[in-house]
């Protein structure tokens, strides 16, 4: 065989020894498992931590609430859906019960006038679910400016709506 | 003889290119995009393939979906970065059409438009939808964005180089660049709550239970009850995109 082609031989398999080589290092061993991705990403995306417990995290300590809300107008809505998520703080009170709760780990309480009016505020889009009464699934809707939007005699603040309506059963 | 006039090889490129022309508009014609049919032709495979549902008649635009998507999921707090968001579409009486998402509906939305200019007004809830044949997925150089055999669409964080074509390519804006990660994050439908047997957080938290999810797979499924009893529609269907978030009472006018 003349030198020449000799030479370019060599310098292919060396080239191409030298890609291979990168590509199996490069390559992550769980590429092409399932597609054309990394099937360790399934894993690791599954393992991420939950914030949110669901309502049945809640019925350990809180029963007598979910009592009243049950034979309520706020029957059928998620704990969570206003307190916030409890996850981390259920598995804390499940471990460590009568211990008091560290201040990170308690529930929001937001009592706001604004924060009930993101569902009962007045508003052209919510008229057609207002008065849907095949579903049952009636909401009462008031002008938050306007409904009972007095201040008080004495204080001078303005009246709350959990002043008369209880949240878990309005 | 005029023929002559014309060079043969522009007569040879017009003629490829009326062909070429007609060919893509005589497809269209033969075979239109479908909006449901991916709920009734799933792949093979075993186990579920989870599809979307959202009643648009029920939702009354609190954003409790869009506030317990980002506690969940650790999406930063800036208004700009959603996975799961609510918009409010008006359709005033001059026939113009306002769309408004003030910090994605999670603080409830402020009637802006007065009662005697709308002729109608809808909320509706965006997340990803889940696209069976997602562009998202197609354009990623490195194979960090995928399907999942469970018909999710999943982000390889470890993988992911933020080059951002996937949130270029999605003509949903369901993908962003997550600023403290440098990674690409999207809805990944809580896929850690689904192994776990949980619902996704937005199922979870809302009041009317405007959302549905479920597997496609299983014909008695309520998801595939919900796609039967009701008119359902997918976001431009004209992409086809496969999209597998079914909508009901979607108006044309939502993009």
């Amino acid at each position: 065989m003349p030198q020449h082609i000799k030479r370019l031989i060599i310098t292919f398999a060396v080239v191409i020894g030298l890609f291979l080589g990168f590509r199996y290092l490069l390559i992550p061993k769980s590429f092409g498992e399932y597609g054309h991705y990394r099937g360790e990403a399934l894993a690791e995306n599954a393992a991420k931590p939950l914030h949110y417990g669901g309502t049945a995290s809640c019925t350990r300590c809180h029963q007598d609430i979910i009592d009243e809300i049950h034979n309520g107008h706020h029957a059928g809505l998620a704990c969570e859906g206003c307190h916030g998520p409890s996850y981390n703080h259920a598995i804390y009170a499940d471990s460590a019960r009568n211990v008091a709760l560290p201040d990170s780990l308690k529930l929001e309480r937001n009592t706001t006038r604004e924060y009930c009016a993101t569902c009962h505020e007045k508003n052209a889009a919510r008229m057609k679910i207002l008065f849907d009464t095949v579903n049952k699934s009636v909401i009462k809707v008031i002008e938050e400016k306007k409904h009972n939007y007095i201040p008080d005699k004495e204080t001078g603040k303005i009246l709350k709506c959990i002043d008369c309506h209880n949240p878990h059963d309005p | 003889m005029r023929k002559t006039d014309i060079p043969s090889s522009r007569r040879k490129f017009l003629k490829t290119g009326f062909i070429v022309a007609g060919g893509i508009v005589a497809s269209g014609i033969l075979k239109p995009f479908n909006a449901v049919v991916y709920a009734s032709r799933e792949p093979k495979g075993e186990g579920p393939w989870y599809g979307i549902g959202i009643d648009i008649e029920k939702c009354i635009g609190c954003g409790r979906c869009a506030r317990s998507c980002k506690k969940e999921n650790n999406v930063p707090e800036e208004p700009f970065f959603f996975r799961s968001w609510v918009e409010q579409y008006t359709i005033k009486n001059d026939g113009s059409v306002t769309v408004e998402s003030p910090n994605g509906g999670i603080d409830g939305f402020k009637q802006s438009v007065p009662d005697d200019q709308i002729f109608k007004s809808f909320f509706v809830p965006k997340m990803c939808n889940h696209c069976h044949k997602s562009p998202c997925v197609q354009v990623c150089p490195v194979g960090a964005t995928f399907d999942s055999p469970d018909g999710v669409v999943l982000v390889d964080e470890n993988y992911c180089i933020g080059c951002k074509y996937c949130v270029q390519a999605c003509p949903y804006g369901c993908r962003y660049l997550d600023p403290e990660r440098k990674v690409v994050d999207k809805c990944t439908l809580c896929y850690h709550r689904l192994k776990k047997g949980l619902n996704p957080a937005c199922f979870e938290t809302c009041p009317t239970k405007a959302r549905i999810y479920g597997n496609l797979r299983d014909k008695n499924d309520p998801l595939v009850e919900f796609i039967r009893n009701h008119t359902c529609m997918v976001l431009k269907p004209n992409l086809n995109t496969g999209s597998k978030l079914f909508y009901n009472a979607l108006s044309m006018e939502v993009r």
